[in-house]
């Protein structure tokens, strides 16, 4: 079987999930051993920037015209585009309030000289691109980013749990901060896959893996509501890691 | 009239080039050009409750996620006049410990230490040296696994929050770590034997100011307030509180990043720059260390950053397993954060990432909502610097190739282990002093 060309890209982000896949110190050899690696500038000096890959996992937002044209290049010569992490796939951090008069921050902050600096509202990237999977986390769990190499080298598209994180989390038998303690947390808004770290540790969940498709919406705001905590609130929490439309 | 550039600098976190112009023999322009895309996190921040501000901030890069998450609760905490127990800081400085480790192995092995047997990464070098792959990937997991222990998570630490930590280590955790830093004290050995096996890299040499926090008898990663600046055998104390004095900035064209100088002169920060300022408190295996890679201080040549960063290494990995069997001795006291109350004020928190100084200083309201915020990252400080030894670097191979010069030039950006995604940061343009 010939290795499938894979390239492993950042756009504007914290590099965290490339920072995963370099974290995979049991498995890294073996897994690039297994790909055919082409284009990985975090790691490597010498890559081809032109060939056709079979993958590309791209992580981070797209937040200058410099990104969108990287990302469109990368999208054609893709068989395969995936969307690695929260930013790529929801929007991140950069893209809560994205309403916000840039240019004035931008004066703001770096004075006259910010006019000429290449800055666009921060976008997912499927409102740039066609997308062919979505890997949500921030970062993502390694066992994600290993499944889903595993699956695609087998020539299957992996299937993620769409459940939110209060089922891993009730799974695992953990208090409820919710209930018990009345804290504002998203688990059960939030797609699952982390195994309720933040929960686990006693810590409110707030949102870093984007809104579960599999979620009780309605039964989750009238538990919120229940225990005082405003709409506005929960929502605002939810924006913060994944203010960007469904994919 | 020549120009070399490097287009796309590999091998660090972020994005970033090299332009260098050169006319006659002279250098006219020299620039470490960052075009990271501006994320505005400073700005979309305020207004947020204080709570929220860690995990958000802590967004600005993965490798030093730490150093952000924990600085900005130390600011907060002083926003708020929170004192937290001599526990929590104990726990603190391991999970620390654990990024410096980490990340210093990342550098150290899979961005550096290709450039020294010319090759073009470490999956590269694995091929022919297996050995010093693997030795890199373990030391790498040893750090991530202090950072799971007490952080809750290698990138972006969930456990840490202001007034302590969400939920204290098990006993079994901690076992299971001083058994994993004791095997990594050799490869500590080992990885001295390495650094002390590459080949000399000689080819900038500039008398170089240096600024570090001092965190008085400790070597300290996250205690302390007052940073030295050295230069040339003189020593300045600058308390965090007036950081800006330090961090006069002035934005560059080309470059998301702005600039630093102290008294018109670019500084460096860093493994080197923290081993020159606290030469006094070094552990004996940092000495050891230092005498085998014949690293002398003060260095005038920034690439021996490396060799910093290996001695910090050995000397992280040391002080790692004796603070956890301090714990394991003395036992953790099963105690809940202290609480916080918000009022209105300001905290300016500076740390040692692992690439350098680290400030974070917030504004609050009374009800602890952010009025402003202002983050000072280590790149954005040495970017100024780079530039400095790029043009002494020039100057001084100005019989190399175009090529070869490139790759010298990228060996020095290399070296100060950039992280780009860091060092393009908010910094309100009034405020400077």
């Amino acid at each position: 079987m010939t290795k499938p060309r894979v390239g492993i890209f950042g756009l504007t982000g914290c590099a965290g999930d490339q920072l995963v896949i370099l974290n995979c110190e049991d498995q890294l050899l073996d897994l690039v051993g297994a790909l055919d690696i082409r284009d990985f500038l975090m790691a490597s000096s010498a890559n081809d920037t032109e060939c056709p890959l079979e993958v590309a996992l791209v992580e981070g937002a797209v937040l200058s015209r410099r990104d969108e044209e990287h990302l469109l290049r990368i999208r054609e010569r893709s068989q395969l585009l995936v969307a690695m992490g929260t930013c790529a796939v929801w929007g991140g951090v950069a893209a809560m309030d994205r309403e916000v008069d840039r240019a004035a921050l931008l004066a703001d902050i770096y004075g006259p000289a910010g006019a000429g600096y290449d800055t666009t509202p921060a976008r997912a990237l499927h409102e740039v691109v066609p997308v062919d999977l979505h890997l949500s986390g921030c970062p993502i769990e390694k066992e994600q980013v290993l499944g889903a190499v595993a699956n695609l080298l087998n020539g299957d598209l992996p299937a993620f749990p769409d459940i939110p994180v209060c089922a891993e989390c009730r799974m695992a038998e953990h208090n409820c901060l919710l209930i018990e303690k009345g804290a504002v947390c998203c688990g059960p808004l939030t797609v699952a896959g982390c195994q309720a770290r933040c929960p686990e540790l006693r810590i409110p969940c707030v949102g870093c893996r984007g809104p579960a498709s599999d979620a009780s919406i309605a039964s989750a705001l009238a538990m919120f509501g229940e225990r005082g905590i405003p709409r506005e609130a929960i929502a605002a929490k939810l924006r913060t890691f994944a203010p960007v439309n469904g994919h | 009239m020549g120009t070399i550039r490097v287009e796309h600098l590999a091998r660090v976190e972020g994005h970033g080039g090299i332009t260098v112009e050169l006319e006659g023999g002279a250098v006219r322009r020299v620039q470490f050009d960052i075009f990271e895309g501006a994320r505005l996190l400073e700005g979309l921040v305020r207004g947020r409750s204080y709570e929220d501000v860690s995990p958000i901030l802590s967004r600005i890069c993965a490798i030093c996620s730490v150093a952000h998450a924990l600085t900005s609760i130390k600011a907060t905490e002083k926003a708020f006049g929170v004192r937290v127990s001599p526990q929590t800081e104990l726990l603190r400085d391991l999970l620390f410990l654990g990024e410096s480790i980490e990340s210093h192995a990342l550098h150290l092995f899979f961005l550096a230490v290709p450039d020294y047997l010319d090759y073009p990464s470490a999956v590269a070098l694995a091929a022919d040296k297996p050995g010093a792959v693997q030795l890199g990937l373990r030391l790498k997991k040893l750090g991530n696994l202090i950072q799971e222990t007490i952080g809750g998570r290698a990138v972006h630490p969930v456990n840490a929050v202001p007034g302590g930590f969400g939920r204290l280590p098990s006993l079994d955790q901690l076992i299971t770590l001083r058994q994993a830093l004791r095997q990594g004290v050799a490869d500590c050995g080992a990885t001295l034997d390495l650094m002390a096996s590459l080949p000399p890299a000689e080819f900038c040499h500039a008398q170089t100011v240096f600024a570090a926090l001092l965190a008085g008898e400790d070597y300290s990663y996250y205690r302390g307030d007052q940073v030295a600046v050295l230069s040339n055998g003189a020593r300045e104390i600058i308390a965090a509180a007036a950081y800006r004095s330090l961090t006069n900035e002035t934005p560059a064209p080309h470059s998301h990043a702005k600039h630093s100088c102290y008294w018109g002169r670019p500084f460096m920060v860093g493994a080197l720059a923290r081993l020159t300022a606290r030469r006094d408190v070094l552990n004996c295996r940092a000495t050891e260390a230092l005498e085998r890679l014949h690293l002398v201080l003060p260095s005038d040549n920034p690439v021996d950053n490396n060799k910093a960063q290996a001695v910090e290494l050995v000397a992280d990995v040391e002080r790692a397993l004796a603070l956890a069997e301090r714990l394991l001795k003395e036992g953790l006291a099963e105690e809940r954060g202290v609480p916080v109350v918000p009022r209105a004020g300001t905290g300016t928190a500076v740390t040692e990432a692992p690439r350098g100084l680290l400030f974070h200083s917030y504004t609050y309201d009374e009800q602890g909502r952010v009025l402003a915020a202002d983050v000072i990252t280590p790149t954005a400080l040495n970017a100024a610097s780079i530039e400095d030894h790029f043009r002494h670097a020039v100057r001084q191979n100005a019989g190399s190739e175009p090529a070869a010069l490139a790759r010298k030039l990228e060996m020095i950006a290399r070296a100060y282990d950039p992280c780009i995604s860091c060092s393009v940061h908010l910094v309100r343009q009034g405020d400077a002093t």
